[in-house]
């Protein structure tokens, strides 16, 4: 068997050990990659800088916890941003796995770097069935569909929540969201009750939602973890999303690397076979 | 974080490790750790959903408003969805069609309306204003391939008239815009899976790691 047919029949648990080997290699000797910035990410960090201080925003943690990886840094970045304009922060999850949750840990943690209150500066309104519904039913009132916050204080308890009874008194809602729920928050609350959202989603998302930014459905994309790590540049921070790049850029010289040289091995190998025909 | 870690914070990160390492374990080939850990997640979803489905849907919002607030019209969809459990008895299970008749004509009202008003016409409003939405020929000639891009890939899904002459090169134009497509979702997932694998990867050398080098 010649060099080629020995590539086109590698066992694949090598190349899984190789990959394996290109995602820790930069943990164990630091190295870092540039992260170019791209027109969708500066669109929606500047539709954010550009509101004013004090703005009521809405953060959705629409994802399940598989998908931490590419969206809490997200999530964490965006909340340094809107914490450091001062701005008062309503989190919301569509998303009745981890979602809720990650929302109290991230934002309370987050939160108490910047010395903001609960229920002054910030709430979570947790988790409500049937995301459709709810996100109709937050135009009309949001103590309709959120009568308690995550944590079962009534709304009414609750200083920031006096002010903010709608959309209307929101400025921008930033969804994060591993899944379909993205889709929903344009085509109904931007949609139909004109609220500008921004996106920040997963890898296997994003690609559908660029028709969205084009058409201006969309103020904004963060696509993955490069898009994490974007955002993590133009809040001035670094985050986990930052640090993962260079595994990911390594692990996709790999697959380049794989891609190739598995397209040679076929062509060669197939040549040979028709010749020894 | 390793200094103030307490031994619930040890086990908890151990257990993550583990069941993550077994699972990984499967890559390898199929094994005990990796059916056990399988099995493990498999049983927490369906008995998390359960109870979560009871907690949001059926206490939230059935059982709470009706008695706490008094909504007794909540009833009739109480109802509905207890029909649904005729489907349990075949001798019944017609009666489930009346719960299912209004799920689907309630769906199909609302979501009619959702990709009529917020996909379909406003991402025809933004193909057909593009070109002359756009600045400068760079612009233009973009906006240009977004709409032969949009013409060319419909006309491939037009299967009325034989895929020849005019209509036959502009539906291979458009199998060329949707490779292109499929290539870009692929790349996309590709990184979205590494990016996973990079997130289990950062737990295990830094906490789980973090948690070894304090035990040892």
């Amino acid at each position: 068997m010649g060099f080629w047919d020995k590539v086109s029949n590698i066992d694949r648990r090598w190349i899984y050990l190789m990959v394996a080997v290109a995602t820790f290699f930069p943990m164990i000797v630091v190295m870092q990659f540039p992260v170019e910035l791209t027109p969708e990410a500066v669109q929606l960090y500047e539709a954010i800088d550009n509101l004013p201080d004090s703005s009521v925003v809405m953060l959705t943690f629409d994802y399940y916890p598989s998908a931490m990886a590419e969206t809490r840094p997200m999530s964490i970045a965006a909340l340094r941003h809107m914490f450091s304009k001062d701005m008062k922060v309503v989190t919301v999850s569509n998303i009745p796995l981890g979602g809720p949750t990650i929302a109290e840990d991230v934002t309370r943690s987050i939160a108490k770097e910047y010395g903001k209150e609960y229920g002054v500066d910030y709430v979570n309104l947790g988790y409500r069935a049937n995301y459709v519904a709810v996100m109709h039913g937050l135009a009309t009132s949001i103590e309709s569909i959120f009568k308690a916050d995550f944590t079962g204080t009534p709304l009414k308890d609750l200083p920031l929540m006096q002010d903010v009874k709608n959309y209307n008194d929101i400025e921008f809602i930033f969804v994060v969201a591993d899944n379909a729920t993205i889709d929903y928050w344009i085509s109904i609350v931007n949609a139909q009750y004109n609220i500008p959202v921004g996106g920040g989603v997963t890898a296997v998302v994003a690609p559908k939602m660029y028709a969205f930014v084009e058409a201006k459905q969309l103020t904004g994309l963060l696509g993955g973890m490069k898009g994490a790590a974007e955002y993590e540049r133009l809040v001035k921070i670094s985050g986990s999303a930052t640090r993962g790049m260079a595994s990911q850029s390594l692990v996709h010289f790999l697959i380049i690397f794989f891609v190739i040289i598995g397209n040679v091995a076929y062509f060669v190998t197939r040549k040979h076979e028709k010749g020894q025909k | 974080m390793a200094e103030s870690m307490t031994f619930l914070d040890h086990f908890e990160i151990w257990l993550r490790a583990y069941l993550i390492l077994s699972l990984f374990s499967f890559l390898y080939k199929d094994n005990r750790f990796y059916k056990l850990s399988e099995h493990v997640f498999a049983g927490l979803s369906a008995g998390y959903y359960v109870g979560l489905i009871w907690q949001t849907v059926i206490v939230q919002q059935l059982i709470n408003p009706m008695f706490d607030e008094g909504e007794w019209v909540l009833i009739i969809p109480g109802m509905l969805g207890v029909l649904m459990f005729a489907r349990l008895v075949p001798k019944w299970s017609w009666v489930s069609r009346v719960s299912l008749a209004f799920v689907i004509g309630n769906t199909a009202g609302i979501y009619l309306m959702n990709a009529l008003h917020g996909l379909i016409f406003k991402q025809l409003y933004a193909t057909m204003g593009s070109i002359s939405n756009s600045n400068g020929f760079a612009g233009v000639l973009l906006a240009l391939v977004v709409v032969v891009g949009v013409i060319s890939t419909l006309v491939y899904f037009y299967f009325s008239k034989e895929h020849k002459g005019v209509v036959g090169v502009t539906a291979k134009v458009g199998i060329w815009f949707i490779m292109i497509a499929f290539g870009a979702h692929f790349g996309f997932t590709v990184m979205g899976r590494i990016s996973l694998l990079i997130g289990r990867a950062e737990f295990l050398f830094y906490e789980w790691g973090g948690s070894l080098g304090q035990i040892f």
